[in-house]
């Protein structure tokens, strides 16, 4: 990259939401440019070179899925998406046609922008580190082992798939159906109360308290994330 | 009337009533002849030109002028609607086009011959039924009849002229008639006319038609009609009295009832009563005594075409099951206030008149009391007596007969070797008990012939000298014949009483299978269910295919939609016009019946007394007609079907109309909210906003925290009004799909406690769940809502600084999930409002619109749970969702 600052493209109708994520952004030191449409955000996305895009859903012209499938047909970088529903199969199919994170409106700065720096950081490193550590937790996914503070905890060979799934994607959502068929194969669709039982059981062996987990993050309806 | 002369005022306005609404609905004049020829056409056309004089929109449906030369062009000056082409057999036959009359919609329509029967495959099977449908349709009807078509004359004019009358119309039509016009001339004049080939005979029945025009039977004719015009001006006249002060005669309080059987000759008794009643103006009724013998195809469908006669004639039917057919009478007469009875003069029966105590006739009027008894000879001059072994044939197909014979065969042969032990007198009681078991096992024919067969048998080869029908002694000759006459008697008696007890079987399970129909209904939840379970039941008892259609809400037939309730696919367009067409008119029709009878199913109408709800379709396996008990039956679901469906719509514009209630509360709150709720943390919003404005303001970092904490405490409570209120309408609309998964009540907690976040840092949170509870099915995202809404309320509620405790307890196959507080706690009497929609305790801080709560109860609801509150002893409130708990599937062995 011959320009230092990583640069962020913003898709989104509203100005008042736009001027926002670019005070933000800018303060941040990101360089950023608007598109206003899904056609407008098509064509700066081909001219600016970003490195990361955050899709507004609710586009006047292009329905905002539709934006992401085009990007995902010539790039990879990630794309953050921003709606205002709850419903979770929208998610999902959003998870699925290649989105790397959302964020339901109404939301503050300061995850958007913690959420920003995570799909930044992990596509730039891809898998080029097995070893993940966040607080108390170290784990590392080659030499498979998982670290509390300084004890070695034992994992079973499924919560350590079921874990180890979740850090090749850190700090991605990554959903219900992807985590089933990775860890239980393709025939475990639909079985969420696999992955319930096998987070509650990993939460109890790695979170300090696990009605207030700080590693393994659900997503209502949609999936986990590690952090 | 009453005595001091002054009219009724119930029949005054009665009279003013039926004036006003004949005065709205479309009117019906009918031109009366006393046969063919007499001009009632050419009367008809003459008084059409008039009123197209007069600027009325006038239209020919159907005139024939039989190549009348005055009369063509008479009919020629008219508009003619175009005649309905059907093909029938390869022969187009042309027939009134009924649609186009009520598609055009003139104000006046001529219809020629009203007795004509259509052709099939025609919508009605009678033209009079044209005609009251386009009457029904508010357009007025010209019409032409001869007295001869008159139902009630029908018999009295066969017997003038002895020519049979097939087409009858029932006298109910002159009722609705707002004029008659009889078309007089005199019988000779009307010769005159035949002679000069002025009268048309029709194409066959030339001979049969010269029957009728001899000078006696035309004055006789003559005398009937003008006798029908007369009663008609008499009951104007009263009426027109009771109007005016002029008292007429005194009403009289009669009320008739004939008794109908499945003879032929009922059809004339059942005429002769309506004449007597419209006479009297008396009301009437026909009833039926089932006497639990079983009958014939053929005397069923005489039957039912008695009843519907009865029917028509305006009969109130009753329908009575009693093996004493004088004591039913009686029963039924006093129940009803009859003061007269008619009945037909009885067939003699020796035997059973012996048995019961005279002909029904005699104990009839014998028992009556005060009620008088009219007996009507019958047709013709010898008595109705179906000859016996037609009868017998009747009862029992010839396979029994064979059973018996082969029966009493093998008894005969098992007394040739008891004989030799007990002397022949003793296997005489054997055969007894042999006609004994035949007459319960079998029916009456072949317990007859038991009976003779056995006597006969017995003489021939037991009763010396054998092998000869001769009887030595005299005392034999006595034992034979008491055997005779003892086993004829038990047998019949052994059979009436088993057919008797048939009957009560049948009508058991008629009780049985209304009872069951009420059953279905009353434990069906839903309407789609009792349907489908009705739909199934009737089509086994039956023996056919049962369907029904419903309304729509604008009160249209969904003909589409018959597919749902019904186990055939769908109705073909033709069944579907029918459905329709009984639908809008309210009327049965198709199969057995007289309108639409091509048809494949019978369709019968869902009517409450307010409205018709849709349509029971029954199709029959066989092409049998229905008994009547089947009828019967069928009737009666119906309407049972139509009580409870509207009571379903009912309930169903209800709910409606408690959601509109509901969404109209939610448009108030909303207002409200706006300027409370919204109107709140936006001022906090624009406050905060000017303050940042202020560069004094801003440089001061400790003072932009402030206000940056303010916006978000503002903006938090602007998104909870909107969540709460998204979710009322989500909940309320009723198209939430729940998406049940199995959760952890672990990450439900975790989940809910970090979105809450700030929200709780006044209080202490303390989560108390044991570490071995199952899973749970539910909808994570509104269980996460309905536990924010309860922690949010324990925050409200309770002062800072104070405890929330989250527990969680299994409790046989239900999850117990707590919110207790340290709060004031909810007053004692309110405790059964707080969950209830807008409801907020009173004098409690400001801030929520009172839906938080009832989301709960929402949520909890839907996932078939429940949620309560009470006060804790220690203080405070606890406030508990049940959710029911289920076997957590399994989970695939750990691979090692």
């Amino acid at each position: 990259m011959i320009d230092s600052k990583l640069r962020v493209l913003v898709i989104d109708d509203e100005s008042a939401i736009r001027n926002i994520l670019r005070i933000s952004l800018l303060n941040q030191e990101y360089e950023v440019a608007e598109a206003d449409t899904g056609q407008a955000g098509l064509t700066k996305a081909a001219e600016f070179h970003p490195h990361l895009v955050i899709l507004d859903l609710g586009l006047p012209d292009i329905n905002g899925i539709e934006v992401l499938k085009s990007l995902r047909q010539w790039t990879t970088i990630p794309v953050i998406i921003l709606t205002v529903t709850d419903d979770e199969t929208t998610k999902v199919a959003l998870l699925d046609a290649g989105a790397d994170d959302y964020l339901t409106k109404p939301f503050g700065t300061p995850e958007l922008l913690a959420r920003v720096r995570v799909s930044l950081r992990h596509h730039n490193e891809a898998e080029a580190t097995p070893i993940f550590k966040s607080g108390d937790l170290e784990v590392d996914i080659l030499k498979k082992y998982v670290k509390v503070g300084s004890n070695l905890v034992k994992l079973t060979a499924t919560e350590f798939d079921l874990l180890s799934v979740l850090i090749r994607n850190q700090g991605k959502v990554v959903s219900q159906e992807q985590l089933l068929t990775r860890v239980w194969g393709k025939n475990s669709t639909g079985q969420t109360h696999y992955l319930r039982i096998y987070v509650a059981q990993l939460r109890k062996k790695i979170e300090e308290d696990s009605a207030h987990p700080i590693h393994i993050l659900t997503e209502p309806g949609i999936g986990y994330r590690i952090v | 009337m009453t005595t001091d002369g002054r009219p009724d005022p119930d029949a005054l306005l009665r009279a003013i009533g039926e004036q006003e609404a004949r005065a709205k609905s479309a009117t019906l004049r009918i031109f009366l002849g006393m046969s063919a020829g007499v001009g009632k056409t050419y009367a008809m056309l003459r008084a059409a030109r008039e009123r197209m004089k007069e600027g009325v929109d006038v239209v020919i449906g159907v005139v024939e002028t039989h190549g009348r030369v005055e009369t063509m062009a008479l009919a020629e000056s008219l508009p003619v609607l175009a005649r309905k082409k059907i093909e029938y057999k390869g022969v187009v036959i042309q027939e009134m086009d009924l649609d186009a009359i009520l598609e055009k919609k003139p104000k006046l329509v001529l219809v020629d011959e009203l007795a004509h029967t259509n052709a099939p495959g025609s919508r009605h099977q009678k033209r009079y039924q044209d005609v009251l449908e386009i009457l029904d349709a508010g357009i007025d009807v010209y019409t032409t009849i001869n007295v001869q078509h008159l139902e009630s004359r029908k018999d009295i004019v066969e017997q003038i002229t002895g020519v049979p009358i097939r087409e009858t119309v029932p006298d109910s039509i002159l009722e609705r008639a707002t004029q008659i016009e009889l078309i007089d001339i005199t019988p000779n004049d009307l010769l005159q006319r035949l002679k000069e080939g002025k009268v048309y005979l029709g194409d066959k029945a030339e001979q049969a038609a010269k029957n009728f025009f001899k000078p006696n039977s035309l004055t006789a004719l003559r005398e009937i009609a003008l006798r029908v015009t007369a009663e008609r001006v008499d009951q104007e006249l009263q009426q027109f009295n009771e109007l005016t002060q002029n008292s007429g005669p005194l009403q009289t309080n009669e009320r008739l009832m004939v008794a109908v059987s499945h003879s032929p000759h009922s059809e004339r008794l059942i005429r002769a009563t309506r004449r007597l009643a419209y006479n009297l103006e008396a009301p009437w009724i026909a009833i039926h005594v089932d006497t639990g013998v079983p009958l014939s195809d053929e005397d069923q469908a005489q039957l039912v075409k008695n009843i519907n006669l009865a029917r028509e004639l305006k009969a109130k039917v009753v329908t009575t099951t009693d093996t004493d057919v004088p004591s039913a009478l009686r029963r039924i007469a006093r129940q009803k206030n009859v003061t007269q009875i008619v009945v037909g003069r009885p067939s003699r029966r020796f035997i059973k008149d012996v048995i019961e105590g005279g002909t029904l006739l005699d104990r009839l009027v014998r028992e009556s009391g005060e009620i008088d008894v009219h007996v009507i000879r019958q047709a013709g001059d010898s008595t109705y007596r179906p000859p016996l072994i037609k009868k017998i044939e009747h009862f029992s197909d010839p396979f029994k007969y064979w059973n018996t014979f082969c029966f009493l065969f093998g008894i005969s042969f098992v007394s040739g070797f008891i004989e030799p032990l007990l002397g022949y007198r003793a296997v005489g009681f054997i055969f007894l008990l042999a006609v004994l078991c035949v007459g319960l096992l079998s029916t009456l024919g072949p317990t007859l012939m038991a009976g003779v067969l056995s006597a006969l048998v017995w003489n021939y080869f037991f009763i010396p000298p054998r092998f000869t029908f001769v009887i030595r002694e005299p005392a034999d000759v006595i034992l034979i014949l008491t055997y005779l006459v003892a086993a004829l008697v038990t047998g019949f008696l052994t059979n009436r009483i088993r057919s008797h007890e048939r009957s009560l079987r049948e009508r058991e399970d008629r009780t049985n299978a209304l009872y069951e129909v009420a059953q279905d209904i009353a434990t069906s939840r839903a309407k789609d269910e009792f349907l489908t379970k009705i739909n199934s039941r009737v089509g086994r008892l039956l023996d056919g295919e049962c369907g029904v259609i419903l309304r729509s809400q604008d009160g249209k037939l969904l003909v589409s939609e018959y597919k749902v309730y019904s186990p055939q696919p769908q109705l073909s367009e033709n069944e579907q016009a029918v459905a329709v067409w009984s639908f809008e008119s309210g009327k049965m029709a198709g199969w057995s019946t007289d309108t639409l009878s091509e048809a494949k199913g019978l369709y019968i109408p869902l009517k409450t007394p307010d409205e018709t709800v849709g349509i029971l379709v029954y199709r029959p396996r066989t092409m049998r007609k229905l008994n009547l008990e089947q009828e019967n039956m069928l009737f009666s679901i119906a309407s049972q079907l139509a009580v409870s469906l509207e009571r379903h719509f009912f309930e169903k514009r209800l709910r409606e109309s408690d959601r509109l209630k509901d969404s109209e509360k939610i448009h108030q709150t909303l207002l409200n909210s706006i300027s409370h709720e919204m109107r709140t943390p936006l001022t906090a919003v624009m406050g905060t906003a000017t303050a940042l404005d202020d560069e004094t303001n801003s440089k001061n970092p400790v003072y932009v925290r402030a206000l940056a904490s303010q916006l978000l405490d503002a903006s938090d409570r602007l998104n909870r009004v909107v969540e709460n209120l998204l979710d009322m309408s989500r909940l309320n609309s009723g198209m939430l799909a729940l998406n049940l998964e199995w959760h952890d009540i672990h990450d439900l907690i975790g989940v809910t406690l970090k979105k809450l976040g700030k929200n709780l840092d006044q209080h202490s949170v303390v989560v108390d769940i044991p570490d071995e509870l199952p899973l749970v099915q539910m909808d994570f995202r509104l269980m996460e809502h309905a536990l924010s809404n309860l922690l949010l309320n324990a925050a409200a509620y309770s002062p800072k600084g104070k405890t929330i405790r989250i527990a969680a307890q299994k409790v046989n196959a239900t999850l117990h999930l707590f919110v207790e507080d340290e709060g004031p706690g909810v007053p004692e009497e309110l405790l059964d409002k707080v969950f209830e929609k807008f409801f907020r305790v009173p004098g409690t801080p400001t801030g929520g619109v009172g839906l938080g709560l009832s989301i709960v109860k929402n949520i909890a609801e839907i996932h078939k749970g429940s949620a309560s509150v009470q006060n804790r002893t220690e203080g405070g409130a606890r406030f508990t969702i049940e959710l029911p708990l289920t076997d957590t599937p399994s989970v695939p062995e750990e691979k090692s």
